[in-house]
């Protein structure tokens, strides 16, 4: 004698109903990252993972551990804003071991930022390339670590 | 022949079943914990991401069109080779109008050979014609509300408790809603990983205490960054919104975006 006699599709339907969303929380257990949830809607290791590669560039404080009398002198001139790596170009490589060299600067880097252009604004310093001592190197004249208009 | 099963037999297989599963999950942790190690190494130690807030914010008045910024943020995140840009430069040409149209002004051109990256060479206008022009960087504007996370269907681009917008690329399906949804053309699918991928706010640097790449390098200190939470005395970017009238780009999308612009023009999007 029963004493709930319910109809057997019932019961083959609640037992498949608890069988998927069963299966399904077994699932979400195994498959969801331990770090799901940490901070947000998302993989919360995915951040210090972001946060392990390497850097290309060292920053300035890794230059002035050695060449702090380079940025004393260039302080006291218009090229202060600029940190070393604008001109030299990367240095992560450099910082870590001083073998390896940067890169050899040539007048490019120079008339990069100053050669004139009309979108430049006007407070900054422009030369026309071909009219300012065409020919000759920008080093013979001015000194990048202590630039100055009249040389 | 019918291997018959003895209760010493049944028993031990019980038992090494039992042994077996109860070192699953151990050997499973083990095996996470090594992949972690070594995946995250050189993880930064010590930083809490919910201690900071990050922003970055542009002084379009002055930059200089140089490149250093677009060019610094290739190298240093390893951004594929061709179009594809984390940060970029666009240079904004507004010509005079032509005489007797009623007009304030004429055409807006807008250029960006190789984003900038290698500067600009004489604009495609003469100089006589030009009434107004300026240089953007643009970047990730770092969403207060990112659509791109909203309508990531695997979670794998978040707004981190820093500030800063992340793709995780182990969870990037390269489905590409995200890039659709941007308004301002920050992602890109990467050929490389098959993965969406966008500015990151250089997070390896800045959980180190190093500035982003490309501020690092701004020979103008057009780029301006900080964090929120510690202000450094003199702070430049507490300066920057003392000092000037800033505005967001494309406000009307509610995005809210946290890179403020100073002196751009209504043109720019």
């Amino acid at each position: 004698m029963r004493r709930f006699n319910l109809p057997p599709q019932v019961v083959r339907l609640v037992l498949l109903t608890i069988g998927i969303v069963g299966s399904y929380m077994v699932a979400r257990y195994f498959l969801t990252p331990k770090s799901f949830g940490q901070y947000g809607w998302y993989r919360g290791d995915a951040l210090m993972e972001r946060a392990s590669l390497p850097r290309v560039y060292a920053g300035m404080k890794a230059c002035d551990e050695c060449h702090s009398d380079k940025l004393q002198q260039l302080a006291k001139f218009p090229h202060k804003t600029l940190s070393c790596e604008v001109c030299h170009g990367p240095g992560g490589a450099h910082a870590k071991d001083p073998d390896v060299k940067l890169a050899v600067l040539t007048y490019g880097h120079c008339v990069r930022c100053h050669e004139a252009n009309p979108t430049r604004p006007k407070w900054h310093k422009q030369i026309n390339i071909r009219e300012h001592y065409s020919g000759q190197k920008c080093t013979e004249c001015h000194v990048p670590h202590a630039p100055s208009e009249v040389p | 022949m019918k291997k018959k099963l003895s209760r010493r037999n049944l028993l031990t297989k019980l038992g090494l079943a039992a042994a077996a599963a109860a070192a699953a999950p151990a050997a499973k942790a083990a095996k996470a914990t090594v992949q972690k190690v070594l995946v995250t190494a050189d993880a930064p130690k010590g930083y809490d991401p919910k201690d900071h807030k990050w922003q970055m914010v542009i002084d379009a008045n002055r930059c200089i069109g140089c490149g250093h910024c677009a060019e610094a943020c290739k190298t240093e995140n390893h951004v594929p080779e061709g179009h594809y840009y984390r940060t970029w430069i666009e240079r904004y040409i507004v010509t005079k109008p032509k005489p007797g149209s009623a007009e304030t002004r004429g055409e807006v051109l807008v250029d960006s050979p190789e984003g900038g990256m290698r500067g600009f060479g004489p604009p495609p206008v003469p100089k006589e014609d030009i009434q107004q022009s300026f240089f953007v960087p643009k970047l990730c504007n770092l969403c207060e509300h990112s659509p791109c996370a909203q309508v990531c269907p695997v979670g794998a681009t978040f707004d981190t408790p820093d500030g800063a917008v992340l793709v995780d690329p182990k969870y990037c399906i390269g489905c590409g809603f995200c890039i659709q949804a941007c308004p301002y053309g920050c992602r890109f699918m990467s050929p490389v990983t098959r993965t969406a991928e966008k500015c990151t706010l250089c997070y390896h640097r800045i959980t180190r205490g190093l500035r982003p790449a490309c501020v690092e390098v701004c020979p103008t200190q057009s780029r301006i960054f900080g964090d929120l939470k510690h202000p450094l005395p003199d702070d430049p970017l507490q300066n920057f919104f003392k000092n000037n009238r800033v505005n967001t780009l494309k406000p009307h999308l509610g995005t809210e975006p946290r890179v403020a612009y100073a002196g751009i023009d209504k043109e720019v999007r």
